[in-house]
């Protein structure tokens, strides 16, 4: 009897904690496949790597914030610009340790890959401590990219008819050289003035260098910036005709669609010849 | 289990008395806004870059930022119970719409509750990006090619969004996503009527988004109207 | 001629030599101001362009980091298309000033002093102190265009004399891959433990000791300028070719070098050296980056010297004698608790050791000299700005250069610990407080025949670079 009480309170506390524990916690680590990451560890990290730009308190406002363009991150804010989630979204952990490891292309956050996985998760957990966001609500779904399809002229020049029909060209230049109508009238969401990605260049992307980055580029939005989601007005396949197609524009890249070009004239008007 | 169901009921109830509130009879507050000095000139706007728009109007159309009637009167305003009126009013069912029309935002600003609908329409031959600039409430941004469906979206925090279409840089709107159900934008007259409010003291707000806010506070004490008058001050720049 | 070698920075080979052959050479350095200043690649020039604090790169400045190491390896980019100076302010210039106020005092036990009252030599301790400067280095280096970069280090001893410590061009990134890169001119040998990033700045404790080692009673250090000795921790001239993979764990290098240790206008060798280096670093979790490594240094210095009847002609030197310096190197750490260890294996042509030219008659007893050295040095990160450590160094001569040096001649014991402080964390400045001591103990090279030296430092200063 004596010992049936407390075993009973025992029961009743690890339950509570059981509950209680996860959502406590979870705000406090990040989970990057087998790493556990502890925002405890990741405060000093930051402090050694992240302060200047990012700030004390994470909101972008570091010594270093006014010279920095694009405007570091706010964490505060906690919009990312690459996620595997739909637009609105808070990203998963994979995706901010993926981005503290690849950097942003063009802009001064630098890929952190010689710091150790253990090193990133850590940051990745601490960087999730500054928003309420990420106690109040959960990372958006990872949007599905379905196998790749076959690059072929039909794929290219579907994907050229999409780039058209979307209005890419609008900001990206009917030839992707960032040159479009709209380009030079845009701005992020802190007001600053920012161009779109020219493809002529043939640079990484920011949120990647694959083909799957690329296709998760345009479905997911890059969120603070103009570059909205296309998720609900483009299928699957056609996705990838238009992956296909914006891998032509960069001509001086080197890749199985432009290799592809080479083969079949050279340009796109000749795709565009024998596709008809 | 248990706990849940005392929830649910407890919402319940709170629901009840929301529905309470909402049933005719109650007072009124209304009047009108106007502003006093010069607003600035709207400026023209130029959409031969997108011909499909430009066609779309007769006359030339200038920026919507500050919009006047006769008699110095205010359009665009939301004036709301910012304090005094019971929390938790359930959304409306029915969503609002927002259209792009002509390259413009028609309305140009809607007013909505928390965690309603809101339906976006594209109705033009052209492409548009709907990119609230949230700060509260989670930010994003879809493209809305032309002849694709609306689609809708909710907003689960109090807050006046700014609204932008990044590829035409002069489509502006606000999202004014309001906490209580009672809630008036002003029209061409300046009007404004928040009706069934219960006996009480109420703090109303009138938000411009050029001019800012101004409040004042209001007792009800039957079913009476009372008449309340917001002047901005305009500036001319 | 003393000051000529404290100009040399980190010439240490010209020092020892002072030590055994003059007592008042010795007592001049002493009381002299010479403070041996490594150039330290560590650069706010780097920090103010990037906007990093200097503890994203530095571990405590101005030991690096892996991001630092990476940085430097990647031939001073971060790699977002943003490194050249197109995109930086027209303003910005790559330009960082590195020196240190101090306070220092020198001991050492067994001097010889010369007594009027006996008109005769006698063992005596000297001390001196006082305030003090250090040498000052001017650090300039960036990035041209992509992928080339370029590093520039004006060096001045504390009276301002100036010599070029660094000066090379580096091309990364060949065959847009990291594990081909290539830079030519003056530099750093590629010491993963690099001396220029040393810890400690006493007289004594400012250096490696092995980097620089030369056997005791070896003629290369006898201040005849055709036998210039050598030092791995003397930034050499020639080219070397470099790799490694993205995020730095593996890296090797090898570099084809003047056989002149770093000293311009080919003075006494037509030979070359060669340098060969690869570490590779393993993660260990949450107790951080593991690396180990091994060199090998095989180089080669004259002995016969065309002359014009009456002065050597410069560069024309032959009858090459071959030395080498070889050895391994881990960095082991333990979350904010880390340890480098060392170990190398250096041995002297007879010929360089005697000062004998090749071919002819060694004199009696010469004979190849060999060592092994090696030390453990131990630093606890408390947090970015302060750092605690010591240094425990060890040279033994395996075999002496002369048979009939007592076996444990030259043998060498040095003792270092101290703390850096940083009060403040910036991406504009570096600034240190730093307090060290430092002791070292040579057998057999007092002044007077037969005893061991032991000098000892004691050193206050504040480190800052801007
Ligand atoms: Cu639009």
């Amino acid at each position: 009897m004596n010992t049936k009480v407390p075993s009973k309170w025992v029961l009743w506390l690890s339950a509570l904690a059981i509950l209680a524990l996860p959502s406590a916690a979870a705000a406090q680590e990040s989970h990057i496949g087998k790493l556990t990451g502890h925002a405890s560890s990741g405060k000093e990290l930051y402090r050694r790597f992240c302060i200047g730009c990012h700030g004390p308190r994470g909101d972008g406002q570091g010594e270093n914030a006014p010279y920095v363009t694009p405007q570091p991150r706010n964490f505060v804010a906690a919009t990312f610009k690459c996620r595997s989630t739909v637009t609105g979204t808070l990203p998963t952990d994979e995706d901010l340790f993926n981005a503290v490891t690849r950097g942003f292309n063009t802009t001064n956050m630098p890929s952190w890959e010689p710091l150790t996985p253990q090193q990133r998760a850590d940051l990745v957990a601490y960087i999730k401590t500054f928003s309420e966001r990420w106690k109040n609500e959960k990372p958006g779904t990872p949007i599905e990219v379905p196998a790749e399809t076959a690059v072929t002229v039909e794929s290219i020049n579907h994907g050229k008819e999409l780039f058209q029909k979307l209005e890419c060209w609008k900001c990206h230049g009917p030839e992707g050289r960032g040159d479009g109508p709209s380009a030079s009238t845009l701005t992020d969401s802190n007001d600053q003035p920012i161009r779109p990605y020219n493809f002529s260049v043939g640079t990484r992307f920011k949120c990647g260098t694959t083909n799957q980055d690329l296709y998760k580029i345009f479905i997911t939005g890059v969120d603070g910036t103009p570059m909205p989601s296309f998720a609900d007005v483009i299928k699957p396949n056609e996705a990838w005709d238009l992956v296909h197609y914006l891998r032509t524009l960069q001509v001086t890249r080197k890749g199985p669609e432009s290799e592809f070009m080479k083969a079949k004239g050279g340009s796109t008007k000749a795709a565009d010849k024998s596709g008809k | 289990m248990k706990v849940n169901q005392i929830l649910m009921s407890g919402i319940a109830v709170l629901a009840a008395a929301t529905m309470a509130v909402a049933a005719p009879g109650g007072g009124t507050v209304s009047g009108k806004v106007t502003y006093e000095g010069t607003p600035a000139k709207q400026k023209p706007i130029d959409m031969s870059k997108e011909p499909s728009c430009a066609k779309a109007h007769a006359t030339p159309i200038t920026t919507e930022a500050v919009v006047t009637g006769e008699g110095n009167t205010l359009e665009n305003v939301v004036v709301y119970i910012s304090a005094g009126a019971p929390d938790g009013a359930t959304a409306p069912a029915q969503a609002v719409t927002i259209t792009q029309r002509g390259c413009q935002y028609v309305p140009h600003l809607v007013a909505l509750q928390v965690n309603q609908e809101l339906k976006v329409v594209n109705e033009d031959q052209t492409s548009h990006n709907i990119h609230p600039l949230a700060k509260a409430n989670r930010e994003w941004n879809k493209s809305q090619p032309p002849g694709s469906p609306a689609f809708t979206e909710k907003f689960d925090k109090e807050e006046f969004i700014p609204v932008k279409c990044n590829i035409h840089p002069w489509m502006h709107s606000t999202f004014a996503v309001m906490k209580t159900s009672h809630y008036s934008v002003t029209a061409g007259n300046g009007g404004f009527t928040l009706p069934n409010l219960p006996p009480g003291k109420y703090t109303i707000t009138a938000w411009h988004e050029s001019y800012g806010t101004q409040t004042q506070d209001v007792t009800i004490t039957g079913s009476e109207t009372k008449t309340i008058s917001f002047v901005f001050k305009a500036k001319p720049y | 001629m003393l000051f000529r070698a404290s100009k040399e920075t980190g010439n240490m080979r010209a020092v020892h030599s002072s030590f055994r052959s003059s007592a008042f050479l010795v007592a001049a350095i002493l009381l002299g101001s010479m403070l041996l200043q490594p150039e330290a690649d560590a650069i706010p020039a780097f920090a103010r362009k990037y906007g990093l604090p200097c503890s994203a790169c530095h571990e405590a400045w101005p030991k690096l980091n892996n991001f630092g190491q990476t940085f430097k390896d990647n031939g001073y980019q971060l790699g977002n298309d943003r490194d050249a100076p197109i995109w930086q302010q027209p303003t910005y210039w790559p330009i960082a000033l590195r020196m240190t106020p101090n306070w220092h005092r020198e001991g050492a036990d067994h001097m010889a002093v010369y007594d009027p009252a006996t008109d005769s030599i006698i063992n005596q301790g000297i001390t001196t102190h006082g305030f003090d400067l250090s040498g000052m280095d001017m650090l300039t280096a960036g990035t041209l265009a992509k992928n080339i970069s370029f590093l520039l280090v004006p060096s001045a001893d504390n009276e301002g004399a100036f010599h070029f410590e660094s000066a090379s061009v580096r091309f990364s990134n060949l065959l847009k891959t990291s594990w081909l890169n290539a830079k030519v001119g003056k530099f750093e040998l590629d010491n993963m433990v690099s001396e220029k990033r040393i810890m400690t700045l006493s007289n004594n404790g400012g250096l490696f000791q092995l980097y620089h080692f030369l056997p005791a009673g070896d003629y290369q250090a006898s201040g005849d300028p055709n036998f210039v000795g050598f030092g791995l921790g003397d930034n050499q001239l020639g080219v070397e070719v470099s790799g490694h993979s993205k995020n730095d764990y593996t890296r090797y290098s090898v570099a084809v070098l003047s056989s002149n240790d770093g000293n311009v206008n080919l003075p006494t060798s037509r030979g070359y050296d060669t340098y060969l280096t690869f570490s590779q670093a393993f993660n260990a979790g949450s107790m951080g980056l593991q690396r180990v490594g091994a060199y090998a240094y095989v180089g080669q210095a004259p002995t016969i010297f065309l002359t014009d009847g009456v002065n050597v002609i410069p560069g024309a030197g032959t009858g090459n004698e071959k030395f080498y310096r070889t050895g391994f190197f881990g960095m082991w750490y333990l979350k904010k608790l880390d340890f480098t260890t060392m170990f190398m294996h250096g041995s002297e042509s007879a010929y360089l050791y005697s000062g004998t030219p090749a071919g002819q008659t060694l004199p009696l007893g010469a004979q190849a000299p060999k060592w092994n050295g090696g030390w453990v040095e131990t630093h606890y990160t408390v947090n970015p700005q302060l750092i605690i450590l010591q240094r425990y160094e060890v040279i033994r001569m395996s075999q002496q250069g002369n048979s009939a040096n007592a076996s444990n001649y030259g043998d060498m014991d040095s003792l270092t610990f101290g703390y850096r402080y940083y009060p403040f964390m910036t991406s504009r400045a570096g600034f240190a407080f730093h307090n060290e001591y430092s002791r070292v103990r040579q057998r057999g090279t007092s002044p007077i025949p037969g005893l061991d030296l032991t000098t000892s430092s004691v050193f206050l200063g504040f480190d800052f670079i801007f």
